[in-house]
């Protein structure tokens, strides 16, 4: 039973990308913040339509990895390779307008702007042709897909944590994304309200086809919801797998728990 | 129903201001003169510090561009002031254009400082290049028109007004405004959802320093004498704090400012050095109790109107 699932699914990604089907790929993905390497020669790979899950214990750098692929951050070295496209280093609003949308761990919506404004924000740029009814249309579906619509007037400093995150997730989406990043958006909430968003994003990959890259700490959420699941520790990405896989594994427990 | 209303309520404004000079005495009408210079610089400021928060101190330094540039151009070579307005203009946007650019990586503090510090530069070429400028003793410059006359000023001036504000009009409430104001609150979440925040800050100090320095333009040849008040400290605090009195961040805010503080001044003048004291104590009151203005103030007590209309 003690079988290493590492070598079976480098063989599957290999095949994957014979086929050319990943959205999303990093190539020796580095990244040092003076003398702490928070990134080290980081390989990894999102198929598009899946749902991929980021885990790793507190301050693996699954953080660093989605700001160094969203244009947050520069890369020290390595390559990012988006839709057939490489955008290495590029910077975060180019990377947007190419189809990748984000959240933040810490929610970061335009606090003095309203819900409906701040969806607005995001529709505007990614569609700066169109009226503003169009805009306005858009934004209010997007805010009533995430249950917020009748809070459109209000300001987005009123609004409660888990409003906040909703308020991202609408945003982002309002950015007609490819890929949608999700950093952290369990928190915070409640079994039954974890319930609901699980769901919400399976939906969101079933019926928009988006792909999801999703670093989550609430295991029992993550765990049902991807298809596989990274890894990982201290800069480095200690196995991918699928979550049946990777809960198995000797390392990833040790990682977790200690010796 | 809101916007139909406030264009009404302009209209009406407008009429009145059009109207209103022609009962009145040579000195409200210059006092009406200066108050629309003041709407155009706090306006203008307003966009960039309300609305993309950059708080620059180099807006009055702008206007000193204008003017300066283009009197010099009127004395020195004899050029048409109002070509030499649309050239001081220019100057204004492409020096907003650098300092914009160079506070590209600056938030805050720091932008500010680098802003005073430009202005204070100015301030002393100006004071000291006496052969160009006469420094402190003010450059005499001809008028807009041939034969002088307050109320043609008036309507420049006026229609000026209007000319800008109309501008920041259009553009806090196109889409523009709106990348400005994701920009001033949260530059890291504008970029995430596809703002150019470098474009959107350069281009908010491009076209406001352009506005500074038309209305300085148009100001030094309706004074007939630049000097280096325009490009002051004092009267870029004065259009700080008519803006912040106003109401910051909104769009009727600066131009209510700018007509009550200048009229003030007005009334106070006779103290002397102790009108500033005055205006420092307004600010502060309302820093401390309606940090929101003079709008914000108006904006608080609507509602309860309507609801006892409603009663």
């Amino acid at each position: 039973m003690a079988k290493i699932p590492t070598d079976e699914v480098a063989g599957g990604r290999e095949i994957d990308k014979e086929e050319s089907v990943a959205l999303l790929e990093g190539h020796k993905v580095s990244k040092s913040f003076g003398g702490v390497q928070a990134l080290s020669q980081v390989d990894f790979a999102v198929e598009k339509g899946t749902i991929v899950g980021l885990i790793g214990p507190n301050g693996a750098g699954k953080t660093t990895l989605f700001n160094a692929v969203a244009g947050a951050l520069k890369p020290t070295s390595g390559r990012v390779v988006f839709d057939e496209a490489d955008i290495t280093g590029f910077p975060a609003n180019a990377v947007c307008r190419m189809g990748m949308a984000r959240t933040f761990q810490v929610t970061r919506p335009f606090a003095a702007m309203t819900c409906l404004e701040n969806v607005m924000v995001a529709a505007i740029n990614r569609y700066p042709e169109k009226s503003k009814s169009f805009i306005e249309g858009l934004a209010r579906e997007k805010l009533a897909l995430v249950g917020l619509v009748d809070l459109q007037a209000f300001e987005a400093r009123q609004l409660n944590v888990v409003q906040k995150k909703r308020l991202e997730m609408a945003r982002a989406l309002a950015t007609g994304p490819k890929l949608l990043m999700l950093d952290e958006v369990l928190g915070g909430l409640n079994t039954q309200e974890i319930y609901q968003a699980v769901a919400f994003i399976r939906r969101l990959r079933d019926e928009l086809g988006l792909t999801v890259l999703w670093i989550e700490h609430v295991m029992g959420a993550i765990m049902p919801a991807a298809e596989r699941l990274i890894v990982l520790d201290q800069g480095q990405v200690l196995m991918v797998g699928t979550p049946n896989e990777v809960v198995r594994d000797a390392r990833v427990i040790q990682a977790y728990l200690g010796e | 129903m809101a916007g139909k209303k406030q264009a009404l309520f302009s209209a009406a404004i407008l009429a009145g201001m059009c109207v209103l000079p022609l009962e009145l005495g040579i000195y409200p009408q210059h006092v009406l003169i200066v108050s629309l210079f003041y709407a155009m610089m706090a306006s203008s400021w307003n966009l960039l510090a309300g609305f993309t928060g950059q708080v620059s101190f180099g807006h009055a330094a702008m206007a000193g561009i204008g003017a300066y540039t283009s009197g010099i151009l009127a004395v020195k070579a004899g050029l048409n002031p109002w070509v030499g307005v649309c050239i001081g203009t220019a100057f204004a946007a492409l020096l907003g254009f650098g300092l914009g650019a160079l506070c590209l990586k600056m938030g805050g503090i720091y932008l500010s400082l680098t802003t005073l510090a430009f202005s204070q530069i100015l301030h002393i070429i100006i004071v000291n290049e006496y052969n160009v400028t006469r420094g402190t003793m003010g450059l005499q410059v001809p008028g807009l028109m041939e034969e002088y006359s307050k109320i043609s000023y008036y309507y420049i001036m006026l229609a000026a007004a209007v000319l800008i504000l109309a501008i920041l009009y259009w553009m806090i409430h196109s889409n523009l405004g709106l990348n400005f104001r994701a920009v001033q609150n949260d530059e890291v979440a504008a970029k995430s959802v596809g703002v150019k925040v470098l474009r959107v800050r350069v281009l908010a100090f491009t076209v406001t320093s352009a506005m500074a320095g038309f209305a300085g333009g148009l100001y030094g040849h309706y004074l007939l004498l630049i000097t280096p008040e325009i490009p002051s400290l004092d009267l870029q605090f004065k259009v700080l704090a008519m803006t912040v009195i106003g109401g910051m961040g909104s769009f009727f805010g600066p131009i209510i400012g700018a007509f009550a503080l200048n009229i003030l001044e007005e009334y106070i003048r006779i103290y002397g050095e102790y009108h500033v004291l005055v205006f420092g104590m307004v600010a502060l009151v309302v820093a401390r109790f309606v940090p929101n203005g003079l709008i914000g103030l108006w904006r608080k007590f609507r509602p309860m109107k309507s609801r006892e209309a409603v009663k």
